[in-house]
């Protein structure tokens, strides 16, 4: 029997989700508990398993599609089945979702799958593809997709009249792999004839470049306009290395999480003035405790003392704990503190809800395990919205010292150094001891200097504080 | 002490042309070798071996002359006399090597050079030594043949260089490697009644180039020439004395008047005393060098067989023109990608470019073209209609990446299919460009035209139904 493959619901927040990669093909057999896709939400990329066994009979939503949680977007089933007739472009699956909306202006899906960046593929690439005539067929890359919601997505901004070329004029064009967008027409209404490519080509001297016949027909292919290349060839000819540096130096879309974290780190760095505040912390006892509970069983990690330490002071210090947009402050309720992970396609923040609330072995088991799954790529977009204060520990990357940018919605952030060992004053006398560098970034329209200072020293005094420590662990 | 702007170090196929070209852009250069003008090439390597292939060839294509109409009796061999033929081209050829690095001002310093620092040499000759400064200095000490230490040494076991100083042939001989300096001395001595068994450790000879194009070569070694071809083992216990020499292959005990040894090449750079000059060579013996044959130290560059790239003298001499000029203030990038090899086996082969099992191992697509010889009309009037072309383009632009040539005179028409690379050609191009009729690179046209799916001279591609 054929059974739907939905796009599973992933949390409170997620109304959309993307598309990354299907796992499975058409006709391959898929077990029950199998991965059949990969897909990205605002947060992260996951993996979807199949809760049914059998073959994989259609893929309704490709790779690149966005689509609402609970669309369908496969049939498994046995081999042969008939398999309903949905396509995405009829069912709402295909519509932006408010979350995708904002990011309109700057993405948007095409037929192969992969967001363009509009407005800089326009002033970069020699031969936009996607401007070129409308009318012409096949040079449309993208601008009319059968998702019939995206039509009104996309305008050229450039030229609002219409482009008019003959067939001719066209096919002369592509094959001297040049933009006929450039060119003046001189039939009725403008419409750009063969002649005017000629004289175009004759008054810009095409003739005089020499292109080997390959990386000609390389250019037409990749919509490179050979023009704009006179002159800048390694060689005394345009030869195939000079089509393909060309075609690898092109922009490439943003994975999805990076023009997230771009989004919103632009966002927060541009509307919060950050202000920073470093201290020293000697860590050399807690480094001491640390080696003496790893002998007995359990690794903490300096992160958790920091967590646990970070929320107590968040406790005396509500106001760090709140978030403000300069016109009205919102306090949190709860102290839920992020913790941010470097993963190869990005940074993803898992959140340690109600950190006040921990112990310090709890603190540890769940850090552990957000870790962990952030790096397997499993956590679920629950797991990383709504922090209230962050950390970002850069301590395993010998660090003196570094400045972190404020998490949206938060006012602070902590960036916590390497501990490395050295030459300090203590009693009036010189000692060796392990001193860890940390800073605060604030966002001075709800903190001032003072209150981040004190703050800080909240955090060093309780991490410092050894008889805590040994009392909570 | 003599002072040049550019001291090269060995006058083969890679120091020669360096030196008349530095000399031609005004530099004042010395050249310094060890033994003879023209190094491995000239001397002991590509010309004494084709001088005598051509003998070889010749008589093989004497003993078949009645297939082709002819009544030749009695057709034999004197050995001393072509071996007299060989070192008469050897030194007219040397001579000629002299002349032009005379004609081009350059001094020749006969002896061994050594680093004394980056910038002063010293070369000694029987007793005598001469201290060069250097303002810049290329490497071009080449290659020498292998000689591993588990094979004894005796006069009945020699290598390449040892067999060319033979006055007579011997009866039978062993081969010990089916690499291409193997494969041509077992072609040619079989031709000329020796008998041969070739042992080679790799499942195949030549493993380098494509799988057809090396059938093709073996079932001609065998079955044509009779070379007995054991691969996949390896030759043990190999022992030499008065009567001839022994080795076990597997079971078998093979014997034989001379043992032939073609185990490849190792690098020359004994006395050179390169720590001197601040310089090592790398875990292979080889030196490292840069896009402009630049070794790590500044002033010194290396070109040829010591680089460690493929040995060719074609592209040791264009490594040395290059390094020349570089020596000399140009900044000229080395042109490695299109380098052709030509295997003076029979049948020969040609081949430039990539190959299908390097495409395979790099994962890139592409298409192939072939055409048979046995189709073309030349091929069959000159008696000669076997081995194949073959093209290997790129799968979407149909750019021509690599030719693989076996047959009659495939070591010649190589080198259209290298310009053809060269210049970025598809195969559409090239099938649309006229090759006179009838010639053997006639060949070269009909398999762009069997890639391109339009063949004229060759069944068309089947259709599906």
């Amino acid at each position: 029997m054929v059974k739907a493959v939905t796009m599973p619901k992933l949390g409170q927040s997620e109304e959309t989700v993307k598309i990354v990669k299907w796992r499975k093909q058409v006709g391959d057999a898929v077990a029950k508990g199998e991965i059949i896709l990969e897909i990205e939400t605002d947060k992260a990329v996951l993996e979807v398993e199949s809760f049914f066994a059998g073959t994989l009979l259609k893929v309704v939503a490709g790779e690149g599609v966005t689509v609402p949680v609970q669309t369908t977007v496969a049939f498994i089933g046995d081999p042969g089945e008939a398999v309903p007739d949905v396509a995405p472009s009829t069912t709402p699956a295909a519509t932006h979702g408010p979350k995708h909306e904002s990011m309109g202006p700057l993405t948007r899906p095409s037929p192969d799958g992969h967001p363009l960046p509009l407005e800089r593929e326009k002033g970069l690439s020699p031969l936009p593809a996607e401007r070129v005539v409308p009318s012409g067929g096949d040079r449309v890359r993208g601008s009319v997709t059968s998702q019939s919601s995206n039509e009104g997505s996309f305008q050229p901004s450039a030229s609002p009249e219409v482009f008019r070329i003959s067939p001719r004029a066209l096919k002369l064009a592509k094959e001297s792999a040049i933009d006929p967008t450039q060119i003046a027409g001189t039939g009725p209404g403008g419409r750009i004839v063969e002649r005017d490519v000629r004289d175009y080509l004759e008054a810009h001297g095409y003739n005089r470049l020499r292109i080997t016949p390959t990386a000609k027909k390389l250019a037409a292919r990749e919509g490179i306009d050979l023009l704009s290349l006179a002159g800048k060839a390694n060689g005394n000819q345009i030869t195939v290395a000079d089509i393909e540096r060309i075609v690898s130096e092109r922009p490439k879309p943003l994975a999805h999480i990076r023009q997230i974290i771009a989004r919103r780190l632009t966002e927060s760095y541009t509307h919060a003035p950050h202000f920073f505040v470093t201290v020293s912390a000697d860590i050399t006892e807690v480094e001491a405790l640390r080696a003496t509970l790893k002998a007995q069983g359990t690794a903490y990690t300096v992160s958790d003392f920091i967590v646990k330490a970070a929320a107590m002071a968040l406790e005396e210090f509500p106001i760090v704990n709140s978030v403000s947009d300069g016109e009205a402050v919102r306090a949190h309720s709860s102290i839920d503190l992020g913790l941010a992970v470097a993963l190869e396609q990005g940074l993803v923040v898992p959140v340690i809800r109600h950190a006040n609330e921990l112990t310090l072995a709890e603190i540890h088991l769940r850090a552990q395990d957000l870790t962990a799954r952030a790096r397997s790529g499993r956590l679920m977009p629950d797991e990383m919205t709504c922090s209230t204060f962050t950390i970002s520990n850069m301590g395993m990357l010998d660090v003196e010292n570094f400045t972190a940018i404020i998490n949206p919605g938060e006012s602070a952030i902590l960036a916590v150094s390497s501990g490395a060992k050295q030459p300090v004053v203590k009693n009036d006398q010189v000692v060796v001891r392990t001193m860890m560098k940390m800073t605060l970034s604030s966002d001075h329209r709800l903190i001032d200097g003072a209150l981040a200072a004190r703050f800080l020293n909240s955090i060093r005094k309780h991490f410092e504080e050894i008889s805590l420590w040994q009392r909570l662990t | 002490m003599a002072a040049f702007d550019l001291v090269v170090i060995g006058a083969g196929p890679g120091g020669y042309p360096a030196a008349i070209r530095a000399a031609q852009m005004g530099a004042s250069v010395a050249i310094v070798e060890k033994e003879e003008l023209g190094g491995t090439c000239l001397n002991w390597g590509c010309i004494p071996t084709k001088t005598l292939i051509a003998s070889s060839e010749l008589l093989e294509r004497i003993k078949s002359a009645e297939s082709m109409g002819l009544r030749v009796s009695g057709a034999s061999f004197d050995y001393a006399a072509m071996a007299d033929r060989k070192d008469q081209v050897v030194q007219k050829l040397r001579n000629g090597v002299k002349q032009l690095l005379k004609a081009n001002g350059v001094t020749v310093f006969q002896g061994c050079a050594s680093y004394q620092t980056r910038n002063r040499i010293q070369v000694e000759s029987n007793g005598a030594s001469a201290l060069l400064t250097a303002g810049k200095s290329i490497i071009a000490t080449g290659t020498a043949s292998a000689m591993p230490g588990f094979l004894p040494r005796h006069e009945r076991i020699v290598e390449s260089r040892g067999f060319l100083r033979l006055r007579a042939l011997p009866a039978t001989t062993l081969i010990l490697g089916g690499g291409i300096i193997g494969c041509e001395f077992a072609c040619m001595l079989a031709q000329l009644g020796v008998k041969v068994t070739m042992v080679e450790l790799l499942e195949d000879i030549i493993a380098t180039i494509d799988a057809d194009v090396r059938r093709e070569l073996r079932r001609h070694m065998e079955k044509d020439l009779g070379i007995r071809i054991l691969t996949g083992v390896t030759l043990e216990e190999i022992a030499a004395d008065d009567r001839g020499v022994r080795g076990r292959a597997g079971q078998e005990t093979l014997e034989a008047d001379l043992l032939l040894v073609a185990l490849g090449r190792r690098p020359v750079l004994d006395g050179l005393k390169l720590e001197n000059a601040g310089l090592a060579p790398n875990a292979r013996g080889f030196l490292d060098v840069d896009a402009y044959d630049r070794t790590r130290v500044a002033t010194v560059y290396a070109v040829g067989d010591i680089t460690g790239g493929p040995l060719l003298a074609h592209l040791a001499t264009s490594q040395g023109i290059v390094a020349a000029e570089n020596a000399c203030g140009s900044y000229l990038h080395k042109n490695e990608t299109v380098v052709p090899n030509c295997i003076f086996t029979t049948p020969e082969i040609g081949t430039v470019g990539l190959s299908e099992q390097e495409a395979q191992q790099q994962g890139r697509k592409i298409k192939t073209g072939k055409y048979l010889f046995g189709a073309l009309g030349k091929a069959l009037a000159i008696g000669e209609p076997h081995g194949f072309v073959k093209w290997v383009a790129d799968a979407e632009t149909d750019q021509l990446l690599g030719a693989h040539a076996v047959g009659p005179h495939a070591t010649d028409i190589i080198a259209e299919a290298g310009v053809a690379i060269r210049a970025e050609l598809t195969a559409s191009d090239l099938a649309h460009t006229i090759h006179a009729h009838p010639t053997l690179a006639e060949a070269w046209m009909e398999a762009a035209h069997a890639l391109i799916g339009e063949p004229i001279h060759s069944a068309p591609p089947r259709k599906p139904s």
